[in-house]
């Protein structure tokens, strides 16, 4: 099946986090944590229907977060970790390398005070 | 739609501005805190305009390289170069390995500011002769960097923490 959220192995931080925006979608992806379910499984603790969970699962599956196995005839949804990891990772490290790096400044600045400190103490 | 999306960064720092200066041009010190939890090693640092800062950061196992051209160094004030975000290990740049469409390319302008016994930096990074992808992929960076999604990230830390005390990462 075509993924529309991949180009190639290359994550589509739009459809991503899109997918991602809505409370009951994120709900899926923490039940399917607990392993493979079918649509009967995963709308059972909802309040939602079977047609509104699959709709769900199809906003899921074209971001690539997860995938159906079309092999089984209750198409088991199943969580695909990785490459959801792998752009929130990006997005993350992206936004953590300044503000990290700068934390870490934050430290080696005031390690060089307490050096400059010492030396003018020494003279 | 000439305008291009630029990541800003403004930081207060407890120090005097040749401090702060020292830490960014003296490779020694640079390399103690650039790169978050990365071992950082600086294999050649010219500060001249034209010089080359060649970097090396290790994660785990494996090493990020990338490469800076200085263009502007007016010590110590401001400090402008053209980042290649991700080099070979000959320091060709290259694609980005995790994103195709992040540029290559990055304008970075640092300016110190003083401020009595601290000092203001201000970063900047604009994508420069980029494609349209690379600006549209650095744009909805930024976009989804500005728009709360701390809260999103936190759900995300929290599926991923609890999927790996399972050991079930496929």
């Amino acid at each position: 099946m075509e993924q529309i959220g991949y180009i190639g192995s290359q994550p589509n931080l739009d459809a991503i986090f899109a997918a991602l925006a809505d409370p009951t979608r994120r709900a899926i992806l923490s039940r399917l944590l607990d392993g493979q379910a079918s649509v009967n499984e995963i709308a059972a603790p909802f309040e939602i229907s079977q047609p509104a969970v699959s709709r769900h699962l199809k906003v899921l599956e074209r971001a690539g977060l997860i995938e159906r196995d079309i092999d089984q005839q209750r198409r088991p949804a199943k969580l695909k970790a990785q490459k959801m990891a792998a752009a929130v990772d990006w997005l993350t490290e992206f936004k953590a390398f300044w503000e990290t790096s700068f934390d870490q400044l934050d430290n080696v600045l005031f390690n060089m005070k307490q050096t400059d400190k010492k030396e003018t103490n020494n003279d | 739609m000439t305008e291009l999306p630029e990541y800003k960064l403004d930081r207060i720092f407890d120090a005097p501005r040749e401090l702060v200066w020292r830490a960014w041009t003296d490779p020694d010190v640079l390399q103690r805190w650039y790169g978050p939890g990365a071992e950082t090693i600086i294999h050649k640092f010219d500060l001249e305009p034209g010089g080359m800062w060649l970097n090396e950061m290790k994660w785990g196992g494996n090493s990020n390289f990338q490469k800076v051209v200085f263009q502007e160094v007016a010590p110590p004030a401001m400090l402008v170069w053209h980042h290649y975000s991700s080099t070979d290990a000959e320091w060709n740049s290259m694609t980005n390995p995790m994103m195709a469409d992040w540029p290559r390319l990055l304008l970075t302008t640092v300016i110190f500011e003083e401020m009595g016994n601290k000092t203001n930096v201000r970063l900047s990074q604009i994508p420069m002769e980029a494609t349209e992808a690379e600006v549209a992929c650095f744009a909805e960076t930024m976009a989804n960097m500005d728009s709360g999604w701390g809260s999103g990230y936190a759900i995300l830390d929290k599926l991923f923490a609890e999927q790996q005390t399972k050991g079930e990462m496929s």
